[in-house]
């Protein structure tokens, strides 16, 4: 007797403890992609722009340096601590090589007071250290020409740095030109940076005889203010298409892997539910008992195969058949994309699909199949017109649970997608064939690949999170709504 | 209560001649034979394992749901033999309407349940299938408790209720004769009450054969009653014979309770 009752209550708190600690794991894993992607606000907006004085209608040599002597004039990359200015900043030479190598020079201060501009803190780059976004961030520029340029003007050329673009930084830059040297006759000069990031401006020459005297040259002014908060920011940077996290100015726009995962999952149950609903009605209204003992051990064998193993499979064969049909028109190094995914992640849930809406279908209760059938319905008439509507529930539970592990599986997206950010484009019947079979990438693969490489507690860091969270909140939205029909099914029947 | 009067001169409906089923092998009818007559009410009464549900789903060939079933002898309807090869299974049960122990309406609107069949069947559609709709649903005594709701789901209906959705929804696609397989022995009395009164409105027009376990039932609603044991006719007549001058001694026991 007490054993009995030893062993109920032992099941039972054994019950409870399991409960428990699946709720608090979820509630943990939730807090933990809450807490860490803090670190993606965390954000300091990066911005560069190259400026420099040139010869009238000098030629840009690239997008890179565009002048030797170009000041950049930018916030240092994002992630930094604050840095040694001395070390980061490349010192103006001195007088006498100025005179003989640079006849125009441009020099940054490192102080945006007025007051405090003095000679030997001039620099020819000026990174420095990061503020955030609602902060602002505010350079003094000074130009002026050596006593050896012997033209009569010059002209102020700038430029977005390599990998720079203003569309991507929450700010209004303006340049503005601050004063005029003593003497010169010049209207106010204010620009846009955000309509107009590239440019150039005739200036009158005036030159400098001695150190002292760059002080009173050109004086401009470059003003990041921003647009917004770096919270808001950031949200909005990570709603937009480009994924670019290790280059210097990093982006972290998450739409096309969002895209990505949603495509290869729209596409999968595309070609999975047909399929499996088809297979799953088969079994259980029209297959032999027979058929149905040995069909189902086959398919929880097939649900068992590891799916790096489905991945490798489809590296070895659907790619390189992907490939070969498509080489001609798109040039393809390789079939890995969404297509293949989508192909392989069809094999990887069929077999739950299918089982799941086999139990949906063998929960309608026998007497609607009997009464369907005594009011003289064929069984192609009984199946669509009582057996699925009855099943209908249960049928979309077992599609919602397909759709929220085909969102997550990371293994063989990793494997098959090809491992590029792309975002798709259906404009024209090509543009969407490529995007079908050119490489791709999803949420979960970009996880797998950069987490292991990242800066710990970085923006990029935080922003993996981020995409981790979006994924968590995806999935779960799913199982809940797979959850509801779940229920609505049990109270139909 | 409601006392079954014996029409005279009954045409014959069915007729069953040496009709035996096995499942598995084992046998679950044994040679039956037997006449059920046309607007008239049979009830098939006899203790569980019998064989009269097995009877009434041999009239429909519901049996060959089963698949170890076997079924030897013949059904006669109209002089021709249902289990022929030649027979239309589709246009058998349009003939031959059935409802069963527990109330299964489909996981669809009231409308949509009793429509399902005339629509299939005769391909009616718009203001004529209303008209059917609303015609089997009068005749199945739920028309005036629901003609204002025909959308709501048939599940939300009552047991009683559902019951009789079920009649409306057989009798919509017109059959002549009706298989009953325990009506009431889901229901509470009154609603059990209901679908008597109905069982013996319908008898008027159809041919209807009533599975049930209720001797007093057997007794109010029908004209004929076949008492089976052990997958054999005991004895088949006339209701009131039946019950008050039963010529077996196996009968007697059974209506006098003594056993079942």
């Amino acid at each position: 007797m007490w054993r009995t009752r030893l062993f109920d209550n032992l099941v039972q708190a054994a019950t409870w403890m399991a409960g428990g600690l699946l709720i608090l794991t979820i509630l943990a894993v939730f807090y933990y992609l809450f807490a860490e992607s803090q670190y993606a606000f965390a954000r300091k907006f990066p911005f560069g722009f190259r400026v420099a004085l040139q010869p009238l209608n000098s030629e840009y040599r690239d997008d890179i340096s565009m002048d030797p002597t170009a000041s950049l004039l930018a916030a240092h990359r994002e992630g930094s601590d604050e840095l040694d200015d001395a070390e980061d900043a490349t010192r103006l030479p001195l007088h006498e090589e100025l005179v003989s190598m640079q006849p125009l020079v441009t020099a940054t201060a490192q102080t945006a007071d007025l007051n405090r501009l003095r000679p030997d803190e001039l620099f020819r780059d000026c990174m420095r250290a990061p503020k955030r976004a609602e902060q602002g961030e505010r350079f003094l520029l000074l130009a002026f020409a050596m006593p050896t340029y012997n033209g009569d003007t010059m002209e102020l050329a700038w430029e977005p740095d390599v990998s720079f673009d203003p569309a991507y930084a929450p700010y209004e830059f303006r340049l503005r030109l601050v004063r005029a040297p003593e003497g010169v006759r010049i209207d106010p000069i204010e620009v846009n940076l955000n309509q107009q990031p590239k440019g150039r401006l005739a200036l009158p020459v005036w030159k400098a005889h001695s150190p002292e005297e760059y002080l009173k040259g050109y004086l401009f002014e470059l003003e990041a203010r921003p647009t917004t908060t770096t919270t808001l920011a950031t949200i909005q940077q990570f709603l937009k298409p480009d994924w670019a996290p290790t280059i210097l100015y990093a982006r972290f726009g998450m739409l096309p892997l969002l895209l990505a995962t949603l495509l290869i999952t729209a596409l999968s149950m595309l070609f999975a539910t047909p399929l499996g609903i088809a297979a799953a009605v088969y079994l259980s209204e029209q297959a032999s008992p027979r058929v149905r003992e040995w069909f189902k051990p086959i398919l929880e064998i097939l649900a068992a195969i590891p799916t790096v193993v489905l991945g490798y499979f489809g590296v070895m064969l659907i790619a390189p058949w992907l490939q070969r049909l498509f080489a001609e028109g798109l040039q393809l190094t390789s079939g890995r994309g969404l297509l293949a995914t989508a192909l392989m992640m069809t094999v990887f849930i069929l077999p739950t699909i299918i089982s799941l809406s086999e139990d949906a279908l063998r929960a309608v209760p026998n007497s609607l199949r009997e009464g369907a059938e005594a009011l003289g319905l064929t069984l192609a008439e009984r199946i669509r017109l009582v057996i699925l509507p009855a099943a209908k529930s249960g049928l979309i539970a077992a599609l919602l649970l397909g759709v929220a592990r085909v969102m997550g599986e990371t293994m063989i997206v990793w494997i098959l997608s090809g491992g590029t950010p792309t975002m798709p484009d259906f404009s024209s019947p090509t543009a969407a064939l490529g995007t079908l079979v050119k490489p791709t990438r999803g949420i979960p693969d970009t996880i797998a690949i950069e987490m292991g490489n990242v800066e710990f507690e970085s923006p990029h860091y935080g922003h993996l999170f981020l995409l981790g969270l979006t994924l968590f909140v995806l999935t779960l939205g799913i199982n809940l709504l797979g959850f509801v029909y779940r229920k609505r099914a049990q109270l139909q029947l | 209560m409601i006392a079954a009067m014996t029409p005279t001169k009954a045409k014959t409906a069915i007729q069953t001649i040496d009709l035996s089923v096995s499942y598995n092998g084992k046998p679950a009818l044994k040679a039956v034979n037997a006449e059920f007559y046309e607007n008239t009410v049979t009830a098939l009464i006899g203790p569980s394992g019998c064989g009269k549900s097995t009877l009434l789903r041999a009239l429909n060939r519901m049996n060959d749901r089963i698949p170890d079933a076997q079924v030897q002898g013949k059904v006669l309807i109209d002089g021709k033999d249902i289990y022929d090869r030649r027979m239309n299974l589709t246009r058998l049960r349009r003939e031959v309407g059935m409802v069963f122990q527990k109330p299964n309406p489909f996981p669809m609107s009231i409308f949509e349940n009793v429509a399902l069949g005339p629509r299939l069947h005769y391909g009616l559609k718009g203001r004529v299938l209303e008209e059917v709709v609303e015609d089997a649903l009068r005749k199945a005594a739920l028309w005036d408790e629901v003609k204002d709701d025909l959308k709501k789901n048939g599940l939300a209906l009552s047991g009683g209720q559902q019951q009789r959705l079920c009649i409306a929804r057989m009798l919509a696609v017109q059959p002549r004769i009706l298989l009953m397989d325990e009506p009431c022995s889901a229901l509470d009395p009154i609603s059990t009450q209901k679908i008597e009164e109905l069982i013996v409105e319908l008898g008027k027009q159809y041919t209807v054969i009533v599975v049930t376990h209720n001797l007093q039932q057997a007794a109010r609603i029908s004209h004929y009653t076949g008492f089976l044991m052990y997958g054999e006719v005991v004895e088949w007549g006339e209701t009131t014979q039946l019950f008050e001058r039963p010529q077996k001694q196996e009968t007697e026991d059974y209506i006098r309770g003594r056993f079942g």
